[in-house]
This record gives C-alpha cells, sequence and structure tokens, in this order.
C-alpha cells in the first residue's frame, strides 16, 4: 500500500462498510419486531371482535357469532382466519374465510391466557393468536373455550420485504455520496503534498531554486528542511567547485617552473633538486590545502549534536602515542555536556590540528577548555580554548602562521597548513580563531562558535 | 635491524627498500596485504611500515591482525590522507605512528630511529654511555663531545649495541640485524666492523666500551656510562 490516498480510502470504505452494515441490520431487526408486534396488536383486537360478536342464548350460553365487522373473516381464503374451540378441543365454529380447509389454528388455552404461534400448514404460513375464555351462564355454569384468529404472514414478509429494499437502496446511495466526499477530501487534504512534489520536480528540473510556495503548517517543517538541505547542497557543490578550479590553477605555476626547470641544465646539481623539492612541497600543500578545503561538511541542514570529551579524549589518545617522547601533560577542563552541533569529522579536523599545534610547541603542558554559554532563544555558544607551556607565537607572526601552507618553523616536522586549515574549516561554521598569549607562556589559540 | 615494508606501490616500495637497505637496515618487501602478513608472522620484525591502502588486506586490518597475534613491534603507517580521523584511527588500531604522502625520505628515518629507540625502551633521542653519545635523530656520534665519523654499517652495529647496552647480543642476532638472510655467517666482516668501532671510539684503549664475551657475542659495556 504505497500511496497515502490510496490508504485512507482503503480504510475510510472498510469502516463506512463496516458502519452501514450494522446500521442496516440494526435498522432492519427493529422493523422486524415492531411490525410483529403491530400485527399481534391487531390479532389480539380481533379477537376483542370475535368475543363482542358472540351472542348468548336464553340460558346465557355462548353462541358463535353471526356477524363480524372485519369483511376478510367472511370471504375465503382471505388469509385471515377465526375459530372457536371447545375446552377439549373440539372446533365448535369457525369463520367462512376457513371453509373447505381442514386447518386447526387454535391451540388450548386456560382462560385468560394467550398464546401467539408461528406455524406453516397446508402450504400456508400462518401466525396466530389462541386466547382462553371462560363463559359463564345464568346459572354459574362456565364454560370453557379458546378462541383463535390467525393471519397469514405473506402481507408481514411483503411489508418487510419492501422497508429493507428501500432501507438498503438508501444506505447503499448514502455510502456512495460518502466514499465520493471522502474521496474529494482527500484529494482536497493532500494537495499541498502534490504541490510539494511538483515544486521538487521543477527544482530537479532546475526551473526553481528553492520550494518557495505557501504550504500549511503541517508541511512548513519538512519543507523548510528540504529548504536547507537543497541549500547545503549547492553549497558544497559550489565549495567542490570553486576548489577544483583553484586547485587546476594553483598547481600550474609549479608545474611550470618545473617545466622550465627540465629545460635547464642544472636540473642535476644538488641546487636544482632542491629547488625540484621545493616545488613538489608546494604542490603538495596545495592540494591539501584544496582537498580539506573541500571535504569540510559546514553547518548541516539538520544539525547533529557532537560531544567534545569523547572527540578530544581520542585525540590526546592519538597524539599522546604519536609525541610519547615528550610526555605532554593534558589538562581537560570541559564543561559538562559541552556539544558542537556540526560534522564529527570538521570538529576532529579543526581540534586535532589546534591540538598538534599545542603537542609540537609545547615544552611539557598543554590545557584545553571549552566553556558553553546559551544564547539567543535557544542556541548555545561554544568557546574552546587550547593553551600551551611553549614560546608562544610571535604577534607579527600570526597572520603569516594563518596563511595558507606557510610554516612558520621548518625545522619542526609536521605541516604548516594545520592552523590556516583550522582557521577554513572554523570560518565555514561562522565562528573565530583568536591568536593570543596565555597563563602557560605559550600560545593561547581560542575558537568561538555561536550557535 | 629488521624492517618490513608492505606497500602497493613498486617505485616507492623499492625506492625505499634500497634506501634503507644502504643505510644498514635488513629489509623484507610485501606488495599487498596477505604477503604482509606471512612475513610479519614468520620473521622476526623489528618494525613494519604499512601502507593503509593495501590490495588483499587493507592496512588498518593487517594491523589489526598483527596486534591480536601479540605482534607488538612498531608500526608506522604510510597514508595519503592528511584529515586527522583517519590519523586518530590507524593510531587507535595499534600503529605507533603515521605519515602522510609525500614525504622526504629523511623523514621517514627520523621517524623510524624513534620508533626503534622508543621499543627499545629509551625515551630521549639521544643516548649517553659516558663519554660515548650517540644521536639517533641526527644519526650521529661523538665521544667527549668529539665527532666520530661512521660509514652505515658501523653506525647501524654500533646503534644497535648501544641500544642493547648492558645485554649480551651474539654474532648471528647482530649479522642478521645488519645484512639479509643470504650473507655468508662464516665470514668475519662482522669482526672486523667491531675491530673498526674499537679503534675509532677508543683510540687509546682506556673505556673499551664493547666486551667480546667468548661464544656468547658482544656487550656494550653499560658501566661506561652510569647515566644510561
Amino acid at each position: 500500500m504505497r500511496s497515502l490516498q490510496s490508504r485512507l480510502l482503503l480504510a475510510a470504505t472498510l469502516v463506512l462498510a463496516g458502519f452501514i452494515g450494522a446500521t442496516g441490520l440494526a435498522l432492519d431487526k427493529a422493523f422486524q419486531v415492531s411490525a410483529r408486534a403491530s400485527m399481534q396488536d391487531r390479532l389480539q383486537s380481533y379477537i376483542y371482535a370475535l368475543l363482542a360478536a358472540a351472542d348468548e342464548d336464553d340460558s346465557g350460553r355462548m353462541i358463535p357469532p353471526q356477524e363480524i365487522p372485519e369483511p376478510r373473516f367472511s370471504k375465503p381464503d382471505s388469509g385471515l382466519y377465526a375459530m372457536i374451540a371447545a375446552h377439549d378441543g373440539r372446533p365448535l365454529w369457525h369463520s367462512h374465510s376457513l371453509a373447505g380447509r381442514s386447518v386447526d389454528i387454535a391451540r388450548q388455552q386456560s382462560p385468560g391466557q394467550r398464546e401467539f404461534h408461528l406455524f406453516s400448514q397446508a402450504g400456508m404460513e400462518l401466525y396466530a393468536i389462541s386466547f382462553g375464555v371462560a363463559w359463564e351462564d345464568y346459572a354459574k355454569g362456565e364454560t370453557l373455550y379458546t378462541f383463535a384468529v390467525a393471519e397469514d404472514t405473506v402481507a408481514l414478509r411483503a411489508q418487510i420485504d419492501s422497508f429493507r429494499a428501500s432501507l438498503w437502496s438508501w444506505l447503499g446511495a448514502m455510502a456512495v455520496v460518502l466514499l465520493l466526499a471522502q474521496g474529494l477530501i482527500l484529494r482536497w487534504g493532500l494537495r499541498p503534498l502534490r504541490s510539494v512534489e511538483s515544486d521538487l520536480h521543477r527544482i530537479e528540473q532546475g526551473r526553481a531554486e528553492h520550494l518557495d510556495g505557501s504550504y500549511p503548517k503541517e508541511l512548513t517543517g519538512l519543507t523548510s528542511s528540504l529548504n536547507s538541505l537543497i541549500e547545503h547542497g549547492k553549497r558544497v557543490q559550489t565549495r567542490y567547485r570553486n576548489s577544483l578550479d583553484d586547485l587546476a590553477h594553483s598547481l600550474k605555476t609549479p608545474l611550470a617552473i618545473m617545466q622550465s626547470f627540465c629545460e635547464q641544465e642544472s636540473a642535476h646539481t644538488s641546487q636544482g633538486r632542491a629547488s625540484l623539492r621545493e616545488q613538489v612541497r608546494r604542490m603538495d600543500e596545495i592540494i591539501e590545502h584544496q582537498l580539506q578545503r573541500a571535504a569540510v561538511s559546514g553547518p548541516a541542514a539538520l544539525a547533529r549534536s557532537v560531544l567534545l570529551q569523547p572527540v578530544l579524549e581520542r585525540l590526546v589518545r592519538s597524539l599522546d602515542k604519536v609525541y610519547r617522547d615528550k610526555q605532554v601533560d593534558v589538562a581537560l577542563d570541559l564543561d559538562s555536556g559541552a556539544t558542537f552541533y556540526g560534522d564529527e569529522a570538521d570538529l576532529t579536523e579543526v581540534l586535532g590540528n589546534l591540538l598538534d599545534n599545542a603537542y609540537k610547541y609545547c615544552l611539557g603542558k598543554v590545557r584545553v577548555r571549552a566553556r558553553c554559554a546559551p544564547e539567543g532563544v535557544s542556541g548555545q555558544s561554544l568557546e574552546i580554548s587550547i593553551e600551551d607551556d611553549g614560546q608562544g607565537i610571535d604577534p607579527q607572526m600570526i597572520d603569516t602562521v594563518l596563511q595558507r601552507g606557510r610554516r612558520m618553523d621548518e625545522t619542526v616536522p609536521g605541516h604548516g597548513i594545520g592552523l590556516s586549515m583550522a582557521r577554513e574549516i572554523i570560518s565555514v561554521y561562522g565562528g573565530e580563531l583568536d591568536i593570543g598569549s596565555g597563563s602557560l607562556g605559550g600560545a593561547l589559540l581560542r575558537v568561538r562558535f555561536a550557535s | 635491524m629488521h624492517i618490513l615494508i608492505v606497500e602497493d606501490e613498486a617505485r616507492l616500495r623499492e625506492h625505499l627498500r634500497d634506501r634503507l637497505r644502504k643505510n644498514g637496515y635488513v629489509v623484507d618487501v610485501a606488495a599487498d596485504g596477505e604477503e604482509g602478513l606471512y612475513y610479519g608472522q614468520e620473521f622476526p620484525l623489528d618494525l613494519a611500515v604499512i601502507d593503509i591502502g593495501l590490495p588483499k588486506i587493507s592496512g588498518l586490518e593487517l594491523i589489526r591482525r598483527f596486534r591480536s597475534n601479540g605482534r607488538h613491534f612498531p608500526i608506522l603507517i604510510l597514508t595519503a590522507r592528511r584529515n586527522w580521523r583517519d590519523k586518530v584511527e590507524g593510531l587507535e588500531t595499534g600503529a605507533d605512528d603515521y605519515l602522510v604522502k609525500p614525504f622526504r625520505f629523511e623523514e621517514l628515518q627520523a621517524r623510524l630511529n624513534a620508533l626503534l629507540r622508543r621499543a627499545a625502551g629509551w625515551s630521549k633521542p639521544v643516548i649517553d654511555c659516558g663519554p660515548i653519545s650517540l644521536d639517533t635523530g641526527k644519526q650521529t656520534v661523538t665521544v667527549a663531545s668529539n665527532p666520530v665519523e661512521l660509514t652505515a654499517f658501523e653506525y647501524r652495529v654500533l646503534e644497535y649495541l648501544m641500544l642493547h647496552a648492558g645485554q649480551v647480543v651474539s654474532k648471528a642476532e647482530l649479522t642478521d640485524n645488519i645484512y639479509d638472510q643470504d650473507y655468508d655467517r662464516n665470514s668475519n666482516v662482522l669482526e672486523v666492523f667491531i675491530g673498526r668501532l674499537r679503534r675509532k671510539l677508543d683510540p687509546d684503549n682506556r673505556i673499551e666500551p664493547i666486551e667480546t664475551l667468548r661464544g656468547r657475542g658482544y656487550r656494550f659495556r653499560r658501566e661506561t656510562g652510569r647515566e644510561c
């Protein structure tokens, strides 16, 4: 079930079918009960009419009725029958309508008692009532009779059937109307999704830059996330394109030098080799710089959070191994839960470069501090400072240090591009890198990220 | 010193092998992870240089297998990637240091020296034994602050002896660490080297730094330098 619309429609159809079916059954049942009850009432009233029409002779004994107000009793096979039986069950009288039929509709009842029963006889289905009567004559003698009236159920059935037919056709029509309405509501309700889809399609085709329609508020979270994702992708793409462009162009210069160098006599002298090596180093740094610049993820659309502590601990463990001879004493002083919002690889890169720098230039002590402070409505700023007890950085050299690919100290093994790389990543996140001097006596590098 | 190089790039591998051999190391080379694993498990190594991007078994996996099999020789990883995530991963896996390509041979040599020295238990790059001082970083030797000129092989013999100062180093062990397996063990080249070292370090026979223990080997005197 891939489509939301068909899912909702299917669910609605099932619920509607269940509901309408149950309603129909309940109404049908109720109608049957009331039709039966009204038939019982009618039969009962015929009994009273029979009693009223019965006469008595001189001594007060019952004479069966001669004339009954309901003409159907007099018409043969009318479907309405009456009968009076003696207390021993012997039929005493029956209505004209029952003439020629040997049908016994009475069931023995004691006086005042009645019984309804449904029965089939001689190809007819009848609904009958038997009523017990005690007839008192003038000599206070009582004679017991059973009065019975029966009616063919054909009429009742026809009534129920026609009720059913009209009930179900109405319910069916209602269901169809409801389903149609449901379908229309769904189409209308899901229309914003379709418009997001078609807007995305337009972006794919390059006919739009981002999702700029007005969407219902349930969708704005999604669409703004999509917009930042698109924006992020575009930024990354631009960065890649620029990096590639810069890379290609900046490699041309050392290549040109090497080219002209190949054509010179001095290619095999030691001075020549040194110059060649210098160009190789330059090319390596250019490649590294551009590669890393392109690899920075930057602030992502959906900011992930990275805890500082584990990242720093891993780096310190690794650097301790590399600088084992120095036995550097590293103090980590972090606010609990100090968190960076961005890519873990970027954070590792920044902290790796800064810490490596500190390890390289320190005499034996490095201190790392991280402070986070609430900022704005829901934001948080993060400040990380890394200081060492080395010689520090000459204020006049700071700009040079931060220039790409320049080494401050050629004799210390390593890559001069570390700090400038860190600064580049920090600036992608809109942060700042300050270089100053700290209380340990050496350089103090302070990174500040606004949220 | 016995070094294994596992590197799939043939030119770099041969270049490193030739230059390290020239500097007096015994060098085995492997072109992929499986071959590297074989050498690492079958031969006693003092150090391995492993490229991260290897065919068959990756460099990191190779290091992991060495370490889980209880092989503790120092490992230097070579990587084309400079990013910290990869460096940290390599070091956490069990490598001891890393070097990013391209690198100068001198840089590699310096890292190897430092790793070998640390593995022998010396935390400082300069080993002082009395008047004799060996700088493993610069690869120079001084006696009472006067520089002594040594050939690459002489230096390698002395370095091995000084790194194991106070311990008996057999002739076979010394030969293994200075020549490849196919070297003729019966020749007396080693004695010649030791003789030359003695003359260069101690022309007047006053400190006698290298003892000969007949039938067992040589020992660099610890008492020569109390500060060892």
